[in-house]
This record gives structure tokens, C-alpha cells and sequence, in this order.
């Protein structure tokens, strides 16, 4: 008599079961997700409650750029390393500092007038661009190398690079290499690398040109790399060149000498901002950032001058400033946003200083000099 | 066994009878000098230990080892960006863990009496190992005596009171607790650990002073201490006065509904939009407790019969209908809840007073979770940086804790599902396991934190963390269905006949008879599952959350200042990963011994 009922009742949840498949947009799951309807509602409200959002968020996010999102919302979204010396470090009391870091403020100051209305999210290389395509983040500063697949097939739009890096070797003086070596010296060599990363590929791809015969040895994680060539387990470590020179300084033990070659690396790895294809005024607005950040650093114009810069300025610094307005409010910034940036933030060079001197990088003679001192960063007029 | 030895006052250590009564010496020579194989086999594996040991002090106590790293991170790896300004939040959290634990300890009564001379031993064998400690560190001569001189002070404390203490004079191995803790917390006060602080403004960031800890962190400690003291004593008061099963019932409600609320409401301080509230939240309510207590009060009547099953059953068909349209996700779930109120109805049927009972448990958990659903829905006034408000411990610690929860009950359900006589049930259930225990742990992690994101419908956001704890809970769920299984088979086929003999149903059959017996069998598998799951949220560091490892092992080891520092910062985290896991290991035990387990 019971049973007779409990099997009636197992009819009514196998109906209720496919109902509910049916419904929930034929996804591969559905024997998953009812069991877990089925057996504990309490849990799964706890959970899936999350889900329930505003639409009116996201319809937004459909409709218009993503500048009016930003401007609506309050805060920059930015994806980060977070774990990536000088560029975005997490520090002891959860602030995120660093090159990339700065940028995030730079644009935030720019849209919405305040260098401290970014939220940052940390991001692993895996998740970056799946991060910029659900709309979790607006613009990605994590070290991310401009690419011809990430441009076209990724779906990605790339700003104007803000840090020229490349790959370089890093070995002792002692075993006989010197500033001048190349890769064809590497010869039996035991190399030293992260693995998963396009390094290990390049360095493959430069010793098979140089016909050097190399021991490739991959690591987890950079500490785990530099700890071995300390200890001698490997005899060249190979990374990017801005890398090497933060570990050189930190971590070259009194007994070693370590030098880094070859002076033209091995690879171009140019760094700069990243955002989702196809929305210009956003684009427009993260670049012209940027550009604002290089030109006042052409002036020599900083956080600590820019007040008294713009009170009386001319021409190009004048309309940066905000003096003729027009051209900031055309692209949907308010007539002073790079007047903010620097004063919130700082110049291109005050950036670089503050964030990347700390770890023995200088500006002077590297790829990141001005153009005018015979490096790259260059920008186009402000007109 | 138990009877006899709590006839002597020692009522639960569990040491062989026969070893007090041996000197050390002759217990040496029997238990590691028996034979030329055993010496051998004694002096190499004691140079082993040695070695090992020596090694990992050489390591800690090297001058070169970063443990600044460490000591500046605290705050990192304990709740990541959690902001200074709101610190309070973290701390109510922890007294309030600390309450309901000590409460509990004493209305358990947990702990048991160890006999002065067992105190000696202990204290002994400690201060031995410590000066033997001091002699294998790479101190100076001035450190390594200092600390040698303690040891043997220690040794020999021991030693007297092992010798002259009264056999029958005892104390509480949560005396000895505690006082091992207050210990602790007082050299927060007394000893120059220095205070590591990190502060973004100023020239140089990292600032290592000589000296105690900083005061933020001494003085929270020590009002822990005394409110966990404090409450054990409310909760033996409360113990002698009040009836024991309510209120024990009564602790662990408010330990299950803890997590949610120490989360929602304490941690993400939600700013409640009080006309959302007026107009939708509580109408919802209050259609919902009324009509709901209605039918539940009809369908308790035992004269209702088996109507009331198809009944049910037609609420749960409305409940999954109601997904398929347009509504809001507080009135489907209130719904599913409402058919799973339905469906177990007739099983608490009875008299006027356990109808009212049963209304009144549906009125509680419909409020609790209309006020749940309520909250996460509402924006944090803690304003963090970053995908999620919390990370480091706190985050492993949450997952760890909303996994277990949330699969505790799926895995239970899966495993009655697999094993009952309904093929559909059956077969999904069999499917399910299958299909997930078929699939490594990491691939569910990424899939669901990096796949799900893109199938879900416009309009849906899930975070991460949310997704990740969904995942995981299935992932955990088909594992404990397996071990709760091998206790559901463990129950003999008499116990089943019996129950159905006295005329029980298949549900209070289930219930009553042979879920209590299969769990008590299950126990040391589920208690090893529990610390799987908890070691394993690490792998929370792979889709880069900020668990206590990932902070470990990337961000701190890439600080400008602390480059080159992942080493000490693992040695510290496997810590406390061990204090976590073994505390787990220890209450296992005791639940063993409880429950009579492997006894009778």
C-alpha cells in the first residue's frame, strides 16, 4: 500500500525532474543541478541565491560603451597580477601597489575624478581574457603582452604600451659570461625557467637558431627558480628582462656576481593596457590616459608641479589641463580628467620612478626613455 | 573497559593499562633494546629523526630566513584586504566561535581528568625534548644554554611530580587547556617578538620594531581568551540548570546557522534597503508563512491520508514549474522549500501539539531563509578591493566549512538515493557519483569558475566564490554518498525487518533505525573526508582565489621587500594547515570513543 504510493510520488518528481531540465536552457547539467534542487533546498538557496542579481546591471553592460557603465557604477573595474613584482604587488595590508596598479588609478582618475575608485581583481594568466568577456573586470593592466592572435582571435583590443620588456638571460660572472655573451655561448648550459609560460618557448626557439644544445629545467614559481640558481642547480635563469633585474638586486648573494645579457633580448614583450574589442569611446579613453601620462612627462610636468603647470599654462599642456576643455568632454570625460591623473596620480615618469626604481629599474637608456632621449614611449599630439 | 576505569576517576585515557606500572628504564630496554634487530633498528631511526630534526632547526633559526615576511603578513594570510577600519567584524566572528565552542565543551562535557603523576610524565618528556632541541639549534652558546637550563628545569618538574604527586589527586585536561593557551597569550605581552607593521605612506613601508607585538593584535587575543573562559563557565551554569536535550538541540541550531550568518550579517554588513524590504521581502513572507502553515497544518492531520502525498507531490511539480518562468528566485526557492515541507509532512503527523511543532519549525526556516536570501542580495558596507571581501584563513577556512555543510546532507540523500528500491532514483544517483568521482577535483574547479560564468544566462552573475563552493559541494557530496553507503550496507538485514516489524514507515525506518547505526560506522571515513576537504580548498590557489596558500606561495614571495621568501612563508602555512587538520583528527577520536565505536 505504501510503496504502491512512494512509487506514484517518484513519477511526479521524474516529471517534475524533466520539467525542470526542460527549462533551465537544456544544459548538460540537468542531472546535477536537480539533484541538487531535489534533495536539499536549503542548500542550495545559500548558493544559488548569489545568483540573483540586478538585470538592470548587466542591461547596461549590453547597451551603450562600457565608459557610461564605469561612469554609472562608481568604480573602475581592473584586472591585476597581483602577484607580480613592481608591476602589481599585493601588500601586507591588502592594498595593490605597483606599475599596473597605478594605471588602473590613472584611468580611474580620469573617468570618475578619483584615483581611488578602482576595484581590483586578481587575476591568473588562465582567466584574464574570460574575466574582460563576462564584463568581471573593464580593462586588464597584468602585464600582458600585445600579440597578433590575443588582438585578432582572443578577442582582445590593445592600448598603447606603457612598458617595452623583453626576455634576456641572467647568469654568474663566475662561470665565465659577461654582459657581452650571447645565446650561442649557452651551450650545455642548464636553463633555469617558470613553466607554462611563453619563456620557455622563446628560450627553445633562440638556442635551436644559435645551435646551442640547452637543459631546459621548468619551475612552479619564480622563488622556486631562483632559489635553485642560487643553490647552483641551474646555470642561466631566463625571464623578462624586468624580472631579472628586481631578483638581481634582492637576491645576488654576497659570494655571487650575476650578469644579465644579452643587451637586446631575446624576445619583444610589450606590456601596456588591455580591454574587450570594438568600444572605442572606452578604448579611446583608457589610451588618451596614457597618452596624457607620456605627454606631461615630455614637460617635466609632475603631481607635485602640475597645480601651479596648469594655472598658466599654453597650448598643449593648456588643453591637457583642461583650459579648452572641448577635447575631454568630446570623448566623455569631464574637461579636467588629466589634470587629475597627474595630480593623483603623477606623470609617466613619476609612475616608473615610484614603482619600478625600487627594484633597480632605471628609465635612462633603457626602451623606456622618452623618444626624446632615444627610447620608445612616444605619443601622439594632444590636439 | 569504560565502566572499570571510570570506577577509578580516570574515566576516557586511553593508555594500555599495563605501561604506568613500568620504570622508564626497563620500558626502554623491553620496548627498544628487546632484541640486536630492534637496537639496530632503534639507534638508525633515531639518527634519522635527529638529522631531520637538526635540519629543519638549521632552517628556521638560519639568520638568513625571512620571517619578517611572515610576521608583516599576518593580516594577509588571516583575512587578506579585510579593511583595518572594520577589523571589530573579524574578531565578534572569532568570539563568537569561541563562545559556542567553549559552551559546548561544557555542556558535552568535554575533556577528561589526568592524574597529577600523567601531568609529570607529560611535563617531562617536554622538557627533555626541549633540551634536546637546544642542543641540536644552531644558537649561541649563551641561547642554546639559557634554553637548555629551561628544559631541564621543565624535565625535572616533571620528574618530581611523576614521583612525589598523589595518585588520586587529578586535573582537567581542560584546565591543562587553558592554562597551555592563557601561556600563550601571555607571552604576547611578555616576550620581544617585535612589531612588524606595514604602512603604504611611509618611508621604508615595512618597519620591523624590537619589542612586544602590536597592541591590535595582543589585546584582541587576551579577550578572546577570557571569553572563551567566561563562556564555559555560563556554560556549565546553563548545563546544571536547564534540561539537557533542548538545550543541546538549541547549540547546535545556532551552530549550523552560524556560518550564514557570521558571513552575511557580521563579515558583509549588508545596508538593507528598508522599502525593498516593506514591500516585497515581507509580503513574500508573509503569503508564504500563512498559506504555507495552512496546508502543512492540513496535510499533519492524520485523517488527511495519502491525498496529502499527491498533494505534496503537485507543490514540488509547482516548485520546479515555477523555474521555468519568469519570477523571482526568493519565490521558487520558498517553494521548493514549501514541497519539501510537503512531502515529509505526513511522516510527523499526529496530535495537535506535534502539528503545531511542525508548523512552527516551517515558520522558523522559512523566516531564516527569506531573511538569508534577503541579505545576500543586498550590497556590503565594507568596502574591499578585489573580487571578494575576504581571503588568506578566512577563506579557506569558509569554503572548508560551506562545503562540508552544504555536501553533508546531498552526499546523505545520495547515498539513501543509490541505495533505495526506486530505479529512477536510483539510476541519477549511481550517474551522478559516477560521473564526478570519474572527473579530477581541479577540472570541476575550473570548469565552474571559468566555463560557468560563460553558460549562464544574460541577466545571471554568479561569483566566484559561489560557484567554486557549488562545485566543490558536488565534488564532495559524490565522495561522502560513497562512504555514507559503506555505513548504510554495514546495518543488518534484521534491523531492517525489525523496524518494519513494529510498523514502521519506510521514511521513519530510514530516520530512526538505520541512518543513526550507518553514520555512527561512517565516522572515521567522514572525519577523513571532512580533512580532505579542507586541505584541499589549496587548490583554490589554481583558478588564483586568495587561499592562505596562494598568498603563500605568489603574492607574498612577490613583494617588492620580500623577495625570495617562499619557503618560510609554506613552512608557516603547513602549520597551520596541521593545527587545523590534526584538531579535526583529535575530535574524531573522541567522536569514536563517544559513540562506543570499534567497542561494541
Amino acid at each position: 500500500m505504501k510503496s504502491k504510493y512512494w512509487k506514484l510520488l517518484a513519477v511526479f518528481l521524474s516529471i517534475g525532474i524533466v520539467a525542470a531540465a526542460c527549462g533551465s536552457d537544456g544544459d548538460g547539467g540537468s542531472s546535477t543541478t536537480t539533484a541538487a534542487q531535489t534533495t536539499t533546498t536549503a542548500a542550495a538557496t545559500t548558493t544559488t541565491a548569489e545568483a540573483t542579481t540586478t538585470t538592470a546591471e548587466v542591461e547596461v553592460v549590453q547597451t551603450g560603451s562600457l565608459l557610461d557603465t564605469v561612469k554609472d557604477r562608481g568604480t573602475l573595474n581592473c584586472g591585476v597580477s597581483g602577484s607580480a613584482v613592481a608591476f602589481s604587488e599585493t601588500q601586507a595590508d591588502g592594498s595593490v601597489t605597483g606599475f599596473d596598479a597605478d594605471y588602473c588609478r590613472a584611468v580611474a582618475a580620469a573617468i570618475l575624478g578619483d584615483a581611488e575608485a578602482v576595484s581590483f581583481t586578481a587575476l591568473t594568466a588562465s582567466e584574464r581574457f574570460t574575466a574582460v568577456q563576462t564584463g568581471d573586470v573593464d580593462v586588464l593592466m597584468r602585464n600582458t603582452t600585445w600579440t597578433q592572435s590575443r588582438d585578432s582571435s582572443v578577442g582582445m583590443d590593445f592600448g598603447p604600451t606603457t612598458y617595452y620588456d623583453g626576455q634576456q638571460l641572467m647568469a654568474r660572472v663566475g662561470d665565465g659570461f659577461s654582459a657581452d655573451s650571447t645565446v650561442a655561448d649557452l651551450d650545455g648550459a642548464v636553463v633555469c625557467t617558470n613553466i607554462g609560460t611563453t619563456t620557455e618557448k622563446n628560450i627553445a626557439e633562440a638556442a635551436l637558431l644559435a645551435g646551442a644544445e640547452i637543459t631546459l629545467l621548468g619551475f612552479e614559481t619564480s622563488d622556486e627558480v631562483y632559489e635553485t640558481f642560487i643553490n647552483g642547480g641551474c646555470d642561466i635563469t631566463t625571464t623578462d628582462g624586468s624580472a631579472l633585474v628586481g631578483r638581481k638586486v634582492k637576491q645576488q648573494p654576497d659570494d655571487q656576481e650575476w650578469v644579465i645579457f644579452p643587451a637586446t633580448p631575446i624576445s619583444k614583450e610589450p606590456l601596456g593596457p588591455t580591454y574587450g574589442q570594438n568600444d572605442s569611446a572606452f578604448a579611446d579613453a583608457v589610451n588618451w590616459t596614457v597618452y596624457a601620462t607620456i605627454i606631461m612627462d615630455e614637460y617635466g610636468i609632475t603631481s607635485a608641479n602640475v597645480e601651479a603647470t596648469c594655472a598658466d599654462a599654453e597650448a598643449e599642456v593648456a588643453r591637457l589641463c583642461g583650459g579648452e576643455g572641448e577635447l575631454q568632454t568630446g570623448m566623455g570625460l569631464p574637461a579636467d580628467a588629466f589634470y587629475q591623473v597627474i595630480l593623483q596620480v603623477g606623470s609617466y615618469g613619476e609612475i616608473y620612478a615610484r614603482n619600478l626604481n625600487p627594484v633597480g629599474l632605471v628609465r635612462e637608456g633603457s626602451a623606456n626613455a622618452g623618444w626624446l632621449d632615444g627610447g620608445l614611449i612616444y605619443s601622439p599630439p594632444a590636439r | 573497559m569504560s565502566e572499570m576505569s571510570s570506577g577509578l576517576g580516570v574515566p576516557t585515557i586511553p593508555a594500555p593499562p599495563e605501561e604506568p606500572h613500568l620504570p622508564p628504564r626497563q620500558w626502554i630496554r623491553e620496548n627498544l633494546f628487546s632484541s640486536l634487530f630492534n637496537t639496530v633498528l632503534t639507534i638508525v631511526s633515531s639518527l634519522v629523526i635527529l638529522a631531520i630534526v637538526r635540519g629543519l632547526l638549521a632552517f628556521i633559526f638560519n639568520p638568513q630566513r625571512q620571517w619578517e615576511a611572515t610576521a608583516t603578513n599576518l593580516r594577509l594570510l588571516m583575512t587578506q584586504a579585510y579593511p583595518e577600519e572594520q577589523y571589530l567584524r573579524v574578531w565578534v566572528c572569532v568570539a563568537v566561535i569561541l563562545t559556542l565552542t567553549a559552551m559546548s565543551m561544557a555542556v558535552w562535557r568535554a575533556g577528561s581528568a589526568v592524574p597529577l603523576p600523567g601531568v609529570g610524565r607529560r611535563l617531562l618528556s617536554g622538557g627533555v625534548l626541549l633540551a634536546l632541541m637546544a642542543l641540536l639549534a644552531p644558537f649561541g652558546t649563551r641561547s642554546t644554554f639559557i634554553w637548555l637550563v629551561i628544559g631541564i628545569v621543565v624535565a625535572a618538574g616533571g620528574e618530581a611530580l611523576r614521583r612525589f604527586a598523589d595518585e588520586e589527586r587529578s586535573l582537567s585536561t581542560l584546565a591543562l587547556l587553558a592554562m597551555a593557551l592563557g601561556g600563550l597569550v601571555a607571552t604576547l605581552w611578555v616576550v620581544p617578538y617585535g612589531s612588524h607593521t606595514f604602512n603604504l605612506q611611509r618611508t621604508p613601508r615595512v618597519l620591523a620594531e624590537p619589542g612586544t607585538v602590536a597592541m591590535s593584535t595582543k589585546l584582541p587575543w587576551t579577550l578572546m581568551l577570557v571569553v572563551a573562559v567566561a563562556a564555559y563557565f555560563v556554560g556549565t551554569l546553563v548545563r546544571d540548570r536547564l534540561p539537557t536535550n533542548p538545550l543541546r538541540a538549541t547549540l547546535l541550531v545556532t551552530w549550523l546557522l552560524m556560518p550564514p550568518i557570521l558571513l552575511y550579517l557580521v563579515l558583509r554588513d549588508p545596508s538593507f534597503d528598508m522599502g525593498h524590504v516593506f514591500t516585497t521581502d515581507i509580503p513574500i513572507f508573509a503569503a508564504y508563512a500563512v498559506l504555507g502553515g495552512a496546508l502543512l497544518s492540513w496535510l499533519t492531520r492524520p485523517s488527511t491520508g495519502e491525498a496529502g502525498r499527491i498533494v505534496a507531490a503537485l507543490v514540488l511539480v509547482a516548485g520546479f514549474a515555477m523555474f521555468a518562468t519568469p519570477m523571482r528566485m526568493i519565490v521558487r526557492l520558498d517553494m521548493l522549500l514549501l514541497a519539501g515541507f510537503a512531502l515529509s509532512a505526513p511522516t510527523f503527523s499526529g496530535g495537535p501539539r506535534a502539528r503545531r511543532r511542525y508548523t512552527a519549525g516551517w515558520l522558523g526556516v522559512l523566516g531564516m531563509m527569506s531573511w538569508l536570501i534577503t541579505a545576500i542580495n543586498t550590497p556590503s558596507t565594507v568596502d574591499v578591493p578585489g573580487g571578494f571581501f575576504i581571503g588568506g584563513i578566512s577563506l579557506t577556512l569558509m569554503v572548508a566549512i560551506f562545503t562540508i555543510v552544504i555536501s553533508f546532507p546531498l552526499g546523505l540523500a545520495l547515498a539513501l538515493a543509490r541505495t533505495s528500491n526506486m530505479p529512477i532514483f536510483r539510476l541519477l544517483a549511481t550517474w551522478f557519483i559516477e560521473f564526478v568521482r570519474g572527473v579530477p577535483l581541479i577540472t570541476i574547479l575550473i570548469f565552474f569558475s571559468i566555463m560557468v560564468p560563460l553558460f549562464l544566462p544574460p541577466g545571471m552573475h554568479l561569483g566566484e566564490v559561489a560557484a567554486v563552493v557549488i562545485g566543490y559541494s558536488l565534488f564532495s557530496s559524490a565522495y561522502l554518498a560513497e562512504n555514507v553507503r559503506g555505513g548504510l550496507q554495514s546495518v543488518t538485514r534484521g534491523q531492517h525487518e525489525a523496524a518494519e516489524a513494529v510498523g514502521m514507515t519506510t521514511s521513519q525506518k530510514t530516520v530512526f533505525i538505520v541512518l543513526p547505526q550507518a553514520l555512527r560506522v561512517a565516522i572515521p571515513p567522514l572525519v577523513g573526508h571532512c580533512i580532505g576537504v579542507f586541505k584541499e580548498t589549496s587548490l583554490l590557489a589554481i583558478i588564483g582565489l586568495f587561499d592562505v596558500l596562494y598568498i603563500a606561495r605568489y603574492v607574498m614571495s612577490n613583494q617588492t621587500e620580500f623577495m625570495g621568501s617562499t619557503k618560510e612563508n609554506i613552512l608557516f602555512v603547513s602549520l597551520i594547515y596541521w593545527i587545523f587538520a590534526y584538531q579535526m583528527s583529535k575530535a574524531s577520536q573522541r567522536l569514536e570513543q563517544r559513540t562506543g565505536l570499534g567497542e561494541r
